[in-house]
């Protein structure tokens, strides 16, 4: 790293050096803002004895399980909306209605029906992953040249062949740039959700330690929620958008 | 005029289609609510399990013979608009001031990317923490929700703008002041946009949480409570309201926000405009 550039990392230094020194000279209860070395211990604490871990299997068990519901809806009625103008017509002002309804507003009504825990959380993800999913599959769909469609029927084409030789692969680059975004809403409803509704999970322990002024637990969550995300986007999401753009995409070479 | 002549002129649509449109929708918000309505004898659950159109109906009719839904709307409508406004100038104001610097560009950028990651629900709980349960906390987290994106994408936007176009002005004799409202701002206002639209809908998202966790007032708390109270139809009014306020800000302030800044000042340029 070039050195003009390593002053960017000055504001971290700063802000870990003002936490380490200002309980020495301001006075402020502990519970506002924990010493760092306290931090630290908890974060190995929760390592060690595996909570931290058992919270974050559980938080990302339920994203792939609403992701799961929510796509599995999402496609078949994206392809259904994107190819029939009739269901497109009637189906339009109904879906962009509810898909207005932000996510966290379904949680109330999640816990009266699935109860508090896992299914409203559940509920909750599927819900706004599919308004995201519905929106790429829709407009994925629509963006695959109408000479294509010819195409695939003159020489016979219809119902599922048509839909694996010509939709789902047209419409596969929109749909992963699309699961990026759903997974990025679908993340902040998890975490949202589980404050709300949950039984465990990071939300549920972030928010839990609030009501026990146990500040360095909600340190630890928030870390772990973002840091979670940004590994996510950055390791697993980006990469799979970069080679599947490259290769099924626009970019030509 | 070769471009134009591709593309099919709204008035072409034959009326009858475009009044088609409009009356399948509606028939499908109706079918919609019919069939929600005649479900609600079949299934036979309990009315606070699953409330009916009509009842919902009666729910929104005693909220607003109350007085409770109009004082919840704007106090939640309130709470959005200081939290967006706080969040705009300052995001605006900071990403200019950072931009034009490029020392302050160096030394911030990684803080800002690093903030801009994590996620905005994650900060709720110690927002709680430190100002407590009530309108501080709803006020600061939506600030914070708009601000990051409007500063990022201002600074993007700033540090866009080509190098010759603020040579030219100064050379042309304009002042510092000049290049800044009639270059760098108007060529920085698309960014600005792009990040207002971004946090507006973060930070709606936002409100409506904010007031389940933290408020006594309010759509979300109208929300939470009916659910708490087994006043179902009460929650799902204060969706339905959430849902058409969301929709109204849409259409009514983003999009024609944004078509106008795209228009002036966009990337349509004259050239295409011409051709």
């Amino acid at each position: 790293m070039k050195l003009s550039n390593a002053i960017g990392l000055l504001p971290f230094a700063a802000a870990l050096t003002a936490w380490a020194i200002l309980p020495l000279y301001v006075d402020y209860p502990s519970y506002m803002l924990p010493p760092l070395p306290d931090v630290w211990t908890h974060l190995l604490e929760a390592l060690a004895d595996g909570t931290l871990a058992g919270h974050v299997a559980n938080s990302l068990g339920r994203l792939a399980l609403g992701f799961a519901v929510g796509t599995g809806i999402a496609i078949p009625l994206g392809i259904a909306i994107a190819l029939n103008r009739h269901v497109a017509d009637t189906l339009k002002p109904l879906l962009t209605f509810l898909q207005s309804i932000a996510g966290i507003a379904w949680v109330p009504l999640a816990i009266i029906w699935f109860g508090i825990g896992i299914g409203s959380v559940v509920f909750v993800i599927a819900n706004t992953i599919f308004f995201a999913t519905l929106y790429n599959t829709v407009i994925g769909v629509q963006a695959i040249p109408q000479a294509l469609h010819r195409a695939v029927r003159s020489l016979g084409g219809k119902g599922l062949s048509l839909a694996s030789v010509l939709i789902l692969p047209g419409a596969l680059v929109q749909l992963i740039v699309g699961f990026r975004t759903a997974m990025a809403y679908g993340w902040r409803a998890l975490v949202a959700a589980e404050m709300i509704a949950g039984t465990n999970g990071l939300g549920y322990m972030t928010i839990e330690a609030v009501q026990w002024y146990r500040t360095e637990t909600v340190l630890l969550g928030m870390i772990a929620i973002g840091l979670i995300w940004l590994v996510m986007d950055r390791l697993i999401f980006e990469p799979i958008e970069r080679v599947t753009v490259r290769r099924w995409g626009i970019v030509q070479r | 005029m070769a471009g134009t002549l591709t593309q099919t002129p709204p008035h072409g649509v034959p009326w009858s289609r475009r009044l088609m449109r409009p009356a399948k929708g509606a028939a499908g918000i109706l079918l919609f609510l019919a069939a929600w309505q005649i479900s609600v004898p079949l299934v036979g659950l309990e009315p606070y399990f699953y409330p009916g159109p009509a009842d919902v109906w009666a729910a929104f009719v005693d909220l607003m013979r109350k007085g409770i839904l109009p004082v919840y709307t704007v106090d939640s409508l309130s709470r959005y608009g200081a939290g967006v406004g706080i969040g705009i100038v300052a995001g605006v104001f900071f990403g200019v001031l950072i931009g034009l610097n490029a020392f302050a560009s160096k030394l911030l950028s990684p803080t800002i990317n690093f903030l801009f990651a994590i996620v905005e629900v994650a900060w709720i709980p110690i927002f709680v923490i430190w100002w407590g349960y009530g309108y501080k906390t709803i006020l600061i987290a939506l600030t914070y929700v708009v601000f990051f994106p409007v500063l990022y994408n201002t600074l993007i936007g700033v540090r866009t703008v080509p190098q010759p176009l603020i040579n030219a002005v100064r050379a042309l004799g304009g002042t510092r002041l000049q290049v800044l409202t009639n270059v760098i701002l108007p060529a920085a206002l698309p960014g600005i946009i792009t990040g207002l639209r971004v946090g507006a809908g973060f930070a709606f998202r936002g409100l409506i949480f904010a007031e389940i966790v933290a408020a006594k007032t309010g759509l979300g708390y109208l929300i939470f409570e009916g659910a708490q109270s087994h006043q179902t139809a009460r929650t799902i009014v204060g969706m339905i309201s959430v849902g058409a306020i969301w929709l109204l800000i849409d259409q009514f302030y983003l999009k024609p926000i944004e078509r106008a800044t795209i228009e002036r000042w966009g990337l349509v340029t004259d050239a295409e405009q011409r051709a």
